[in-house]
């Protein structure tokens, strides 16, 4: 398109881009976020038996660390995903989405999805599967605002004709695999099957969940965000979309990888573990890309903290990559698996990677949202730096844990013996999240005084002082 | 349009795409005979349907929109959209100062 043209066509970018509904998502993500880090909290207290509250029904670290992981996936996560979609999508199809009032119906909502969910579990109500603990009745509601999500962002992005850049790929494939996903792990083991089939339907969820609609909303706003903030394309385009349609077809099969050694049928347990060493290739091609296009523009590291948080990210990705090939492996899963080593794993990947990311997309979002520069950037940097420091500790602790736990139980140890060489490790783990949590802290402090400083924030309260 | 992506990048592109995709369609290849052969004579192993099934429908729409996708000519200058994005955020972002002027 000619400049002439664009200007004739695209709406103003007041018209395109929802910005207030992008900072709202924003905040409610922050929120959920301190929520979840509670939650995890409360559950790392009690395993190093200093529960602050027990014998409290409502504040039991069994069901807070439900909400723990179950508001970091709908909560912290999703909430940053559709805040960053309501940027991205607009101005990659350069129209704005389906309908206004549709997106502030959705986040109202979702809001409404994620509380009661979290109301839900204190009351007792989970539904038996991680991730999928929201209660029975929230179910089909979440489902509506899932189907809602699609339709609002996939109305542009069908109208665009020929060739699409890699980003609206990944996200038209999420909005369609998070659906079903999502339907797959909440409806099918609560209805359709039970058992051992429940089990590797659970493993498949889990998974998906995490493959399906986390990694394609992260992939695709990295692509997005990097050249961007590097003021320059993407290494290889082509690559990039031999990542998609290789996470399109090897990704679905590999959830069971969390389930070997179980009465699920061998050939089902290799076929996950063929498919997770295919996904291992992708997520390189994902890895090569990003050191690709930031060759010869390493300095960025230093001066452009946005940038840092995605190269943070990148590199915990690798070790994931990296952790994921012992993993998979039957011999490896003998001695790690049920212990904290998936736990360490589980962190890296989570907050490592695609929380440092949406970080990073909020230090660089909040300034143009705010229109205004961070009112500290000293406290941007011990932002990152805690969150960053705090995570590796808490990633590392946990994964030497895993390995003496694995030990301990293949030599026979009584089951205490275990739990007694945790101490240690578990006490680290709470000094290394209060480090993450003291960084989010900061980060929300900044935030304030950013707002405190904002012209938007000076012309509400001039409206507000003008005589009715 | 011509294509002006470099030689070895496509090169590089092409090996890539065969180092995963050859040995997973073995692996896949294998498994699912096995599975056809459980699903015939082993009823134990029948509950396996319902992942694979999954899986095969999951599989079977995204090769119709690869399918779909390259009819439409979305990989015929598969570097292009790489640097229009870039372009339209720079006029969009251009056209934010000047508003704001
Ligand atoms: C204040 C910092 C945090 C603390 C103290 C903490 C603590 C915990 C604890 C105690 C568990 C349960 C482990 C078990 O069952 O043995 C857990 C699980 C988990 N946490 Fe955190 N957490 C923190 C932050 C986060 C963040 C920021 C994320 C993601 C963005 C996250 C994601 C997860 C996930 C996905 C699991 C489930 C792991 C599994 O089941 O294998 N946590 N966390």
């Amino acid at each position: 398109m000619t400049n002439e043209s664009l200007t004739r066509d695209v709406p103003p970018n007041r018209a395109l881009i929802e910005e207030r509904l992008v900072v709202w998502y924003f905040l409610a993500s922050i929120a959920y976020l301190f929520i979840s880090m509670l939650g995890g909290f409360l559950m790392a207290f009690q395993l190093i038996r200093h529960n602050p509250f027990n014998g409290i029904e409502l504040l039991s670290p069994g069901r807070w660390r439900m909400i723990h992981t179950n508001a970091i996936a709908y909560g912290f996560l999703a909430n940053a995903f559709l805040g960053n979609l309501h940027w991205i999508v607009p101005r990659l199809t350069l129209r704005p989405v389906f309908s206004r009032t549709l997106s502030y119906l959705i986040f109202a909502a979702w809001q409404l999805v994620v509380l009661s969910t979290a109301g839900g579990i204190l009351m007792g109500e989970a539904q038996g599967l991680e991730w999928g603990e929201t209660p029975v009745w929230i179910d089909p509601v979440a489902q509506l605002g899932l189907g809602l999500v699609a339709v609002n962002f996939m109305a542009p992005i069908l109208k665009i004709k020929g060739p699409m850049y890699v980003t609206l790929w990944y996200f038209l494939a999420a909005f369609v695999w998070t659906f079903l996903t999502y339907a797959m792990g909440n409806f099918v083991p609560q209805y359709f099957v039970c058992g051992t089939s429940a089990g590797a339907v659970g493993g498949l969820f889990i998974h998906d969940l995490v493959g399906l609609f986390v990694t394609p909303l992260g992939w695709g706003s990295m692509y997005f965000f990097v050249p961007i903030l590097l003021r320059k394309p993407i290494w290889s385009h082509g690559m990039s979309m031999v990542g998609f349609w290789g996470l399109a077809f090897f990704y679905p099969l590999q959830g069971i990888h969390h389930f070997l050694y179980t009465p699920i049928p061998m050939f089902l347990q290799y076929g996950a573990i063929v498919s997770t060493i295919a996904v291992e290739m992708v997520v390189l091609t994902v890895i090569v890309n990003f050191f690709g296009t930031l060759k010869g523009s390493s300095r960025a590291l230093a001066t452009n903290l946005p940038i840092r948080w995605f190269f943070t990210g990148m590199v915990f990705y690798a070790i994931t990559c990296a952790q994921c090939a012992l993993q998979t492996t039957l011999t490896f899963q003998a001695l790690i698996h049920f212990s904290d080593w998936v736990v360490g794993h589980a962190h890296l990947v989570m907050f490592g990677v695609f929380g440092q990311w949406l970080l990073g997309v909020m230090t660089y979002l909040f300034p143009r949202l705010l229109k205004t520069e961070w009112a500290s950037p000293k406290l941007c940097e011990w932002h990152f730096w805690l969150s960053s420091v705090g995570l590796f500790t808490m990633a590392l602790d946990l994964t030497l844990a895993g390995l003496f736990q694995g030990w301990s139980w293949a030599a026979l140890q009584p089951w205490d013996a275990s739990v007694e060489i945790s101490q240690p490790f578990w006490i680290v783990r709470i000094f290394a999240g209060i480090a993450m949590f003291a960084g989010q802290v900061l980060f929300c402090v900044n935030l304030w005084k950013t707002w405190q400083q904002s012209p938007l924030n000076k012309a509400s309260l001039k409206s507000e002082a003008l005589p009715a | 349009m011509q294509s002006n992506t470099p030689r070895s990048d496509w090169r590089f592109t092409v090996i890539l795409a065969f180092t995963i995709l050859l040995p997973c369609l073995y692996g896949f290849g294998g498994k699912f005979i096995e599975f056809i052969h459980i699903f015939r004579g082993n009823t134990d192993g029948m509950f396996a349907v319902t992942p694979i099934v999954n899986y095969l429908l999951a599989s079977l729409g995204f090769f119709c929109m690869l399918a779909w996708a390259t009819m439409r000519g979305m990989f015929h200058d598969i570097e292009a959209p790489k640097n229009t994005f870039l372009e339209t955020e720079e006029w969009l972002d251009h056209r934010e100062t000047e508003t704001a002027r």
